[in-house]
């Protein structure tokens, strides 16, 4: 190992987190001209250099529109028409409750109605009017099962790979483990919260579990400014500060000459060029006021309803315009968690996200984005088609539902206009082509070119992958 | 809805595995190699981790399956035999686990466990040693798990004396050289020793956090004596900053926050301080650490019951159990369920392995430990130590654990106060009552009789007696319900005489002695209640009883380390009491060691063992193993003396060495795994900002007490709130709040408690320092600091730097003087002395001695007396034709305003306006000037000096005889001295010293004084550059004092 390599391997494995990352990305890209990308099938490794991945990928991004809660599969997505006709009597299968105090086996039928849309006909609720304008563009997965009813249990084994378990590198970690970074100036995993506070679980939503931290995602502030500090005062900007990073940059060139193949002195220095860079860089992505009021009325930010939600649908495209690899929109708490008023507590959050979820992908398709850009749209359960008694009709809610749920997929080398698998008849259990979030995974990696099962990352000699082993698939029905 | 979802988890969990080993090693996992696998040392460690919870944990076998021995596997359960020896596919076990039938639930058994299984039987099943007939409850502690090396008695190892023949042995100091010297590979050496100043300031940073002042510096630089270096050591071990440097150690690892967490209110926790405070005091002391240990987990039980007032050490005493209470408690504020409270409960045990054990005790909460030796009943035996202090049945909320330092005497004082309030009260409801009638009365006067007299009766009856008419009446006449609440509208001065009553009242209860409150952990009296062990961790489910007792692995083999349930001698149950004395047992295995480490962690920024948190298989292994006992054995032997700790490691070679990379270092030992350098470390977050405020000189030297208040930024940004400049120590710490510049350098976010502090590089670090107020303002004020202590520089070391651009000349000067009537001119014109940094004025102080109020700034200023008027004197450059124009305003009500004129010294003046709490336009146009020629702006007083603030901005238009324009404004063209350039070398050189701690070099102040000339060439042709108030020169002082505060050398220690 020559002393170029040992620095930028322990440079490497110090710079830290988050936006650290982009350090590296920096650094590497000096490196790049003379390096070529890498093949991930080489050793394990601590950086964040741009890969190859295993086959030739459909996606080259992701983005996840993450529905904390539940979304209600059989109001939204998964039309059952037996349970309209059953609804109000008792179901006569199992019924896997969360709330057993306040179970219920009275089943309760959508209020709300269901038709084909677009030339696929694909089925969707009047809830999703956006959603249903982009059906020829979505593959809608109804047979989504975790198995398990409580959020945090489903939350992880969609993060992470193992149900309930925490600690473990997050999908958008893996990603850009094995993919690394495009963008000189952004980091590659890119998290926007929600103004109004952090998701379930909080960080751990995020979390580089037992990788190196420059592999966990980087929040964006919620509100501006998104990046703190991120603009130097006015006197201190433009030649001023050329001039001072000047001054700077000789007072630690003296230092690192007398410490030599100190990578974390390397890094620190880069890490200033980088923080230069970013003040234009980030600056420019962040700044949505260039788009052309079309786009800006597409995703609803000229409404106040749908003006936070569709920001942050726009800011993720241009993320990934830049060369970011995955971004993920979370919101505060558990707004699909409809238990009980599910008649105003759906419609709600509906009119929050559909439009903006629907226009990120009308917007990608436009710009030609959408081929390579993977958009997901998916909580972590369903619910159940039973009601939740509050011992009046509008109060009446949906309790959780592991068994049976949907998702939606968009781009990325998906199959577009597809509803794929199947619930039972009143949408309580995935029956057909049960899709796991483990099979979620293993598919997300086969659309970005990564065989999920080679794609290995070791932890004290222990080779570690992000189904964790266990019974995981690509999905091949829903390819293009 | 959250609440019970998380009991979903937990049950599902438990199944699972517990959360926080999910970063599991599997231990079985190491490939089949020539050797078959052996049951003790192979298989055991997966049937741990997926099998013995239902077959072997627990006293009920599942299917009739006991998988502890081998021959009970031979015997099997109710499927039959679980494995055929030599024949892996007949084996019933192999089948379950490979199909993933066995475990139920969501786990399986990785695919390369299944494959050593297979070896195993394969090979015969073979054991290590022959197995007993039959064994006793539970899953027996192997000798695997007993000769694992944390649980080893600590035992100093025999170092034989360094020879002359061992290359390198010259360099032992202290037998931690001898040992890390022998462990390193040949060719290896330690670095050679660092030099003084380097030692000097590392010695700073490592024992008390600061940097070392000049006067210090000076005095071990030149210390002749040999043992300058103990006496450094001694000395700095004697400051009082020495306590809150190494506090900050424990309070990461204590989990040490000023407010509840666990819920969205964030409640605060107003008292927590006082813990902290005990914290910095006991390391001050030295107090030995087994007994800080003991005092921290039984205070209580040491102090005794309350008898009269509580002594001084008694509040000690009780003052250190803030140690249990550090754990987040939401349970006073909004989730005092069962589950909030085990979680307390299950958060101070946790903190408690890992700080006092380096045992990873949560994981065994709901089941046997999958990878250490520690069962769910040793977590419950140490859980039973603390039930009588934390009952989740009987919960007592965190309002509910305070302990009041009222004084009998400060009650008797307090009540005396009351009275004393209390009379006045009663007074004031005498007075009120005597206004309410005059107040009546009047009003009653304008009304005739007999309505008059009808509508008294009415009012002066009680509500519940008036008669449905009396009622009737009053409502039909409101004014007359007269309420001590509306007095004010009929006796306005009444009602402000009774106000003064309630200042009075207020003022008389300030007096009490303040109460003061410890946050502490205590036994409720005669209620013992028992610990229950709770399957699958879920108190919903309890099962056995369970006595105190303390690590049964850490116990000789056949030994339980049972505690008594109640201590007879003792009004307490005495649990707590004998768990420390466990702890702090010579022959405990566990403490002395985790707390060495954690030592040697802070001193070379990395631990010996580098999981500090965690010995268990989990964690890692100690690199220099008998270093570690070595120095846990000295530890004990010289009283658990913190102090005598350092004093041995520092006086090491190993800690004394040059953290330079030689070249052997960087080929033989990159990661510097054998310590042969000594390694750079980057300063925690909390000692970056103190650095900075000692550079700057603003340190504050308050020591203790309540939390510095921190607050949002307009940004949303959590920063410490004005211009606080205690140590980042003293800062509150809200765990939902964490301050914006100690996070982003890592200072830990408390959830529950903090094992180790990662170290990051990142720009958003770099983007703080660059922009961020905090340093901008800093280093303003280390500029400040840098002008009033500047250095003089020879004339010799002048002559070789580059030389500084001189001002350009300017055609303004700031001055006074006065209008002579006469000549219509103005005379005794005279520069102000004194420039502020933002203004001119006469001195130091206005009004000042000759000039009075006389001071001028960039928009305006205010005029002396009439014979210092205030005069801004601009020097035409070229002849043409001027226009001047600006807007005079006076802001003030009072004096007799003020008057401006622009006075040509060749042609008197030109224009005239006079402003009296309003504007005026003074203009002139037109006006034929030559070269040279003096215009005054002058501003006087009129008659009266008092309340003449005036602005009187200025734009300046000269034509020239070719039709260009010169153009200029008394604004923009505003600044102070301009020959402060001079100086500017001298302040360099001293900022150079505070951020650094030693003189610039030749070649730094070369390369400084480069970039000042061309900054200040920027800045005079750009002005907008300068931060107001400033002048170039300062602004590039700024600047540097700035950029050094971001150097390397600033943010690492060497």
């Amino acid at each position: 190992m020559d002393d170029a390599q040992l620095t930028r391997r322990k440079l490497l494995q110090r710079t830290g987190m988050g936006v650290g990352g982009i350090a590296l990305a920096w650094m590497l890209q000096q490196e790049q001209a003379h390096a070529k990308p890498k093949g991930i099938a080489d050793k394990p490794h601590n950086d964040l250099l741009p890969r190859a991945p295993h086959f030739a990928p459909k996606a080259k991004a992701m983005i996840s529109l993450f529905q904390h809660g539940g979304p209600s599969h059989v109001d939204l997505t998964d039309p059952k028409p037996e349970l309209t006709r059953l609804s109000g009597s008792d179901y006569t299968g199992d019924v896997h409750f969360s709330f057993v105090n306040e179970a219920s086996k009275k089943l309760l039928g959508s209020p709300w109605k269901f038709q084909p849309r677009g030339n696929c006909g694909t089925e969707i609720s009047e809830l999703l009017p956006h959603t249903a304008d982009i059906a020829d563009d979505l593959c809608l997965i109804r047979s989504m099962h975790t198995g398990a009813n409580g959020h945090e249990v489903s939350i992880r084994y969609f993060h992470g790979g193992i149900p309930g378990v925490l600690g473990r590198p997050t999908l958008g970690s893996w990603l850009v483990y094995a993919l690394g970074n495009e963008s000189q100036n952004l980091p590659a995993y890119m998290v926007l919260t929600d103004p109004g506070g952090l998701p379930v679980d909080g960080v751990t939503n995020w979390s580089n579990g037992f990788m190196s931290a420059m592999f966990q995602g980087t929040v964006l502030r919620p509100r501006e400014p998104r990046i703190l500090n991120l603009q130097p005062p006015t006197h201190l900007s433009g030649m001023v500060q050329k001039q001072n990073l000047a001054l700077l940059e000789k007072l630690n060139a003296k230092y690192m000459e007398a410490h030599p193949g100190e990578a974390e002195l390397e890094a620190r220095i880069a890490s200033y060029e980088l923080a230069a860079r970013m003040q234009t860089a980030a600056a420019e992505a962040l700044d949505i006021s260039k788009e052309s009021a079309a786009t800006l009325a597409m995703y609803g930010i000229d409404r106040n309803e749908t003006r936070e939600y569709g920001t942050r649908c726009l800011l993720a495209r241009r993320l990934v315009e830049r060369g970011v690899r995955f971004v993920q929109l979370f919101h505060n708490g558990q707004p699909w968690d409809n238990h009980s008023s599910i008649r105003d507590g759906l419609p709600a959050i509906c009119r929050k996200t559909d439009q903006p979820a629907a226009a990120l992908v009308k917007d990608l398709k436009q710009r030609g984005m959408l081929d390579s850009t993977l958009v997901h749209w998916g909580g972590e359960i369903g619910r159940l088609p039973v009601t939740q008694e509050h011992g009046s009709p509008e109060k009446a809610g949906r309790d959780h539902n592991g068994q049976g749920f949907s998702i939606w997929l968009a781009g990325g080398g998906v199959k577009p206009g597809i509803a794929f698998g199947k619930t039972d008849e009143v949408g309580h259990k995935a029956v057909e082509d049960i899709v796991t979030p483990n099979d979620f995974q293993a598919t997300v990696m086969h659309l970005f070119g990564l065989k999920f099962e080679d794609l290995q990352f070791s932890v004290n000699g222990r080779q570690e992958i992000i189904t964790a082993k266990r019974p995981a698939k690509v999905v091949d029905g829903i390819l293009a | 809805m959250k609440r019970l979802d998380l009991a979903v988890v937990s049950g599902l969990a438990a199944i699972l595995s517990v959360a926080t080993i999910s970063t599991a090693i599997c231990l079985g996992a190491e490939p089949a190699t020539a050797t078959p696998p052996k049951f003790e040392t192979h298989i055991r460690p997966i049937f741990r981790e997926y099998c013995f919870d239902c077959h072997g944990a627990a006293a009920k076998l599942e299917a009739n399956l006991d998988l502890r021995l081998v021959h009970f596997l031979e015997k099997g359960g109710d499927s039959g035999p679980a494995i055929v020896r030599g024949d892996a596919a007949h084996s019933h076990l192999i089948e379950l686990v490979a199909s993933g039938d066995m475990p139920p639930g969501e786990a399986r058994v990785p695919a390369e466990k299944v494959e050593v299984l297979k070896a195993w039987i394969a090979a015969g099943a073979p054991t290590l040693r022959p197995e007993p007939e039959s064994i006793g409850p539970g899953v027996p502690i192997s000798d695997e798990d007993r000769s694992y090396w944390a649980y080893q008695p600590i035992q100093s190892p025999g170092i034989p004396a360094p020879t002359s023949e061992e290359p390198g042995a010259d360099r032992d100091r202290t037998p931690i050289d001898t040992l890390l010297r022998r462990a390193m590979p040949k060719g290896l050496s330690f670095a050679p020793d660092a030099d003084r100043l380097t030692l000097i300031k590392r010695a700073h940073f490592d024992l008390i956090g600061l940097p070392p002042d000049d006067q210090t510096v000076a005095r071990w630089m030149n210390d002749p004596n040999d043992g300058w270096f103990d006496a450094m050591i001694d000395s700095l071990l004697e400051s009082p900053h020495y306590g809150e440097r190494w506090a900050r150690h424990w309070l990461d690892v204590a989990g040490y926050a000023d407010s509840e967490g666990q819920t969205i209110a964030d409640a605060d926790r107003p008292w927590a301080w006082k813990y902290r405070d005990y914290v910095i005091r006991a390391f001050n002391q030295d107090k030995p650490f087994d007994r800080f240990i003991t005092e921290q987990l039984a205070g209580d039980e040491l102090a005794g019951p309350q008898n009269g007032d509580w002594t001084a050490e008694q509040i000690e005493l009780l003052t250190a159990t803030g140690f249990l209470r550090m754990a987040a408690d939401g349970t006073g504020s909004g989730d005092n369920s069962p589950d909030a409270r085990n979680k307390v409960i299950a958060d101070t045990l946790k903190i408690v392995g890992n700080s006092l054990m380096a045992a990873s005790l949560n994981c065994a909460q709901c089941h046997d430990h999958r990878y250490d030796p520690i069962s769910q009943i040793d977590y419950t035996a140490i859980r039973s130590v603390f039930e009588p202090a934390f009952d989740w049945q009987q919960w007592r909320q965190p309002g509910q654990r305070l302990v009041s330092l009222y004084t009998t005497a400060d009650r008797a004082e307090a009540e005396r106060i009351e009275k004393e309030a209390q009379a006045i009260a009663a007074e004031k409801n005498t007075k009120q009552a005597e206004y309410m009638k005059q107040a009546l009365d009047k009003e009653l006067m304008k009304y005739e009789e007999p309505l008059r007299a009808e509508l008294r009766t009415a009012y002066e009856t009680p509500d519940k007696d008036r008669s449905e008419a009396q009622k009737e009446l009053l409502k039909k006449n409101p004014s007359v319900n007269i309420s001590p609440g509306v007095l004010y509208q009929y006796l306005p001065a009444a009602a402000e005489e009774l106000k003064k009553f309630d200042a009075r009242i207020e003022e008389t209860r300030k007096k009490k002695p303040v109460e003061e409150f410890l946050s502490v952990v205590n036994e409720v009296p005669d209620k013992a209640p028992v610990a229950k062990l709770f399957h699958r961790g879920d108190h919903q489910q309890p099962q056995q009883d369970v006595v105190p007792a303390g690590l049964t692995v850490a116990a000789p083999e056949g030994k339980r380390p049972e505690l008594p349930v109640d201590d007879p001698n003792l009004p307490t149950s005495g649990r707590r009491l004998a768990f420390a004395k466990w702890l702090t047992a010579a022959d405990n295995p566990l403490t002395a060691r985790a707390l060495v480490n954690r030592v040697w962690l802070h001193h070379f920024g990395k631990g010996i063992v580098a999981t500090p948190g965690d010995f268990g298989r989990l964690g890692s292994t100690p690199t220099h193993p008998e270093l570690l006992d070595w120095l846990s054995a000295e530890f004990i032997r010289n009283g658990w003396s913190l102090k005598g700790l350092h004093r041995v490691i520092m006086k090491s070679t190993a800690w004394r060495q040059s953290a330079l990379n030689h070249p052997a270092a960087q080929q033989l030992d990159p990661d510097n795994y054998y310590y042969s350098r000594r390694g750079l470390l980057r300063l925690e977050a909390e000692i970056i900002r103190d650095r900075m405020l000692a550079a700057a000189g603003g340190l504050s030297n308050e020591s203790f007490g309540p939390p510095a208040a921190i607050k949002e930024d307009d940004a949303g940004q959590v920063i410490v709130d004005g211009m606080q400049t205690r140590r980042s120590l003293y800062v509150r710490v809200k765990r939902t709040q964490p301050v914006a510049m100690l996070q982003s350098f890592d200072a830990p976010v408390m959830d529950i408690n903090c094992e180790a502090r990662s170290s990051s590089t990142v720009a958003t670090q770099s983007l703080m320092l660059l922009n961020g107020e905090f340093t901008v303002s800093v280093a303003e004020k280390m500029a400040e600091r840098a002008v009033r202590e500047a250095i003089a520089p020879d004339a010799a070391w002048i002559a070789q730097m580059p030389k500084l651009p001189s001002a350009p000349a300017s055609a303004w000067t700031f001055g006074s003087g006065r209008f002579d009537e006469a000549t219509q001119r103005v005379v005794d014109f005279a520069p102000l002395a004194h420039w502020t940094g933002s203004q001119w004025q006469g001195g130091p102080n206005v009004p000042s001695e000759r000039t009075g109020w006389a001071l001028l700034h960039a928009a305006g200023g205010h005029p002396g007396n009439p014979q210092f008027a205030t005069v801004r004197r601009w020097i035409v450059p070229q002849a043409g034709k001027l226009h001047i124009e600006g807007e005079l305003i006076h802001h003030s009500e009072n004096g007799d305003g003020v008057r401006a004129r622009v006075v040509s010294d060749r042609q008197g003046v030109f224009a005239e306006g006079r402003a009296k709490n309003g504007k005026q336009n003074v203009a002139c146009d037109a006006k034929e000037v030559v070269e040279g020629e003096v215009i005054d702006l002058m501003v006087d007083c009129i008659e009266h000096e008092t309340s003449d603030s005036f602005t009187w901005p200025v734009k300046i238009r000269l034509t020239k005889p070719d039709g260009n324009t010169y153009e200029t404004d008394s604004t923009s063209a505003f600044h102070g001295p301009l020959n402060a350039s001079e100086n500017l070398p001298g302040q360099i050189q001293r900022a150079w010293q505070l951020a650094l701690c030693r003189p610039a070099t030749l070649e730094e102040s070369k390369a400084a004084l480069q970039f000042a000339a061309e900054q200040l060439d920027e800045l005079r042709r750009n002005p907008q550059n300068v931060a107001k108030g400033n002048t170039p020169e300062r602004q590039v002082l700024n600047n540097v004092c700035q950029m050094l505060m971001n150097c390397n050398e600033f943010l690492y220690v060497d």
